[in-house]
């Protein structure tokens, strides 16, 4: 029975940009809004500290998505930060694309001041691998 | 295009008169008792190749942290070997200053794995050989540039099987400027023409770990790879891939491992880390005691990471590497 349990709720590691997606993530907790326990937060301090080896880390040491999050394009507290972001991360896209498992990384942008909008997007993000995980489980 | 012909012999005299002068060097092909190899030349030239068909490592990779000035070195290389070099200069692991370096048509290569005794070194007939037989490497068969035109120069061959020097900087205009005779106007096409598209790489996870299964992380591919040239490689020590107590710990905590651990996280964080600067040279294949098939993974998500930028790697010397550089304006369906 815990097994079961253990094996049909995902984990999700996001990797969030101190100034803008971890601040929301902090409000939408100040607010009592509630987000899936198996979303796990890494705050970076900008969302271009986060080096693709860490989102393909966390997936080969078995997490089921991983996302990262920042300041919406424009918006970056070092002014272009999320710009690489924007590159990089598409890249991995891309690369994950290649191999047939793009379910697995999404990437977001959320300003401080948009925790409902933080709320949404990682619980959609987890509900639909929660669900497809599910899926594979029973046949 | 303007070019100089080169006429029989003319280039092993241009270069002995370049290294007339004890501060300047030459890295190019030598011809041996066991097949053509790289070689450094200083002072003169010793049974000096144009064109190497045997392929053991990409030239380039011994040219990182070459920071010095002062001592003037040609590069006599192929077209992924050049690539590799501009790469390398755009990564800040070069001083091109005093380097010119010439790219010479490829007509491919086999593994220097392979049986190397009976291969010419000559372009017409090794263009026969090729035809012959089937051993031409991979990496080669689908190469993406196979012409000299990347780098400061280019020596390319006509379809007359003359050969001509062509300048595409001001480092080149001195290097040609080093050859006998005048420059003319190249009537006669190219024997070589830019090579079709490629499909896109597509694969899945399965094909993959099956490929990779015999893999024992030996990290010789990255090492031998030219473009790979961290020091401090996210693999080397305890964090990515723990041993001894750090990886009995690892094991306590989150369950047992296959060993060697980490085949995959280690081939893919590398396919990122080269992936808009991979050349495909198939270097990394060639050091691999195993066998995999690393070339059809490394060239393939990097050719298709890098159209996604309209990026060639070491096409061009100006061209910045995509990562480390932006548009405003783009990537609108990145988010999701
Ligand atoms: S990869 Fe291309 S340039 Fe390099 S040896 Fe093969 S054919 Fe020549
Ligand atoms: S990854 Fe392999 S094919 Fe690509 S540059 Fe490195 S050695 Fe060459
Ligand atoms: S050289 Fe071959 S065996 Fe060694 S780590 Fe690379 S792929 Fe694995």
């Amino acid at each position: 029975m815990l097994q079961d349990k253990a094996e049909k709720n995902p984990e999700i590691i996001g990797f969030a940009c101190s100034y803008c997606t971890f601040k929301a993530s902090e409000m939408a907790g100040s607010l009592r809004m509630k987000y899936p326990d198996g979303v796990k937060l890494v705050q970076v301090p900008c969302s271009s500290r986060v080096d693709p080896a860490f989102v393909i880390k966390a997936i080969f040491e078995g997490a089921d998505g991983v996302f990262v999050a920042g300041c919406h394009p424009g918006d970056c507290h070092f002014i272009k930060g999320n710009y690489f972001t924007r590159r990089k991360i598409a890249a991995l896209k891309e690369m994950f694309d290649a191999f047939s498992m793009n379910d697995k990384l999404r990437l977001f942008w959320v300003s401080a001041a948009e925790a409902r909008r933080f709320v949404e997007k990682v619980t959609g993000m987890y509900n639909e691998i929660k669900e497809r995980k599910n899926v594979r489980k029973e046949n | 295009m303007l070019g100089k012909k080169i006429k029989n012999g003319s280039i092993e005299d241009t270069l002995n008169r370049f290294l007339k002068d004890d501060q300047h060097l030459i890295l190019g092909f030598e011809k041996g008792e066991n097949g053509v190899s790289l070689r450094a030349f200083k002072n003169h030239l010793d049974h000096y190749s144009l064109l190497n068909p045997i392929f053991s490592t990409n030239g380039a990779l011994h040219l990182r942290r070459l920071f010095s000035k002062g001592t003037k070195i040609i590069l006599m290389l192929r077209p992924c070997e050049i690539r590799a070099y501009i790469e390398l200069i755009k990564l800040n692991q070069i001083e091109r200053e005093d380097i010119i370096a010439v790219s010479i048509d490829c007509l491919g290569a086999v593994s220097s794995k392979d049986k190397t005794d009976d291969i010419p070194t000559e372009a017409d007939q090794l263009r026969e050989y090729f035809k012959k037989t089937d051993t031409i490497r991979w990496a080669c068969n689908v190469c993406r540039e196979r012409r000299g035109v990347v780098g400061d120069a280019g020596i390319r061959i006509d379809r007359d099987g003359l050969f001509w020097a062509f300048s595409y900087t001001e480092k080149g205009d001195s290097f040609l400027s080093l050859i006998e005779g005048e420059s003319e106007e190249s009537k006669t096409e190219m024997l070589m023409s830019g090579s079709e598209k490629q499909d896109q790489f597509q694969i899945d996870m399965k094909t993959f770990s099956k490929d990779f299964s015999k893999c024992i992380m030996c990290m010789n591919c990255r090492d031998m790879c030219p473009v790979c040239y961290c020091i401090d490689c996210v693999f080397n020590g305890d964090e990515y891939l723990p041993k001894g107590d750090a990886l009995l710990n690892k094991i306590l905590r989150s369950g047992p491992v296959q060993l060697p651990q980490g085949k995959e996280l280690f081939h893919f964080i590398r396919m990122y880390h080269v992936s808009q600067t991979c050349v495909g040279c198939g270097a990394c294949e060639e050091a691999c005691p195993q066998g995999i098939p690393l070339t059809k993974y490394f060239k393939g998500t990097s050719e298709r990471l890098q159209s996604m930028f309209s990026y060639m790697s070491g096409r061009s010397f100006d061209e910045p590497i995509p990562y480390v550089t932006f548009l405003e304006d783009e990537l609108k369906d990145a988010e999701d």
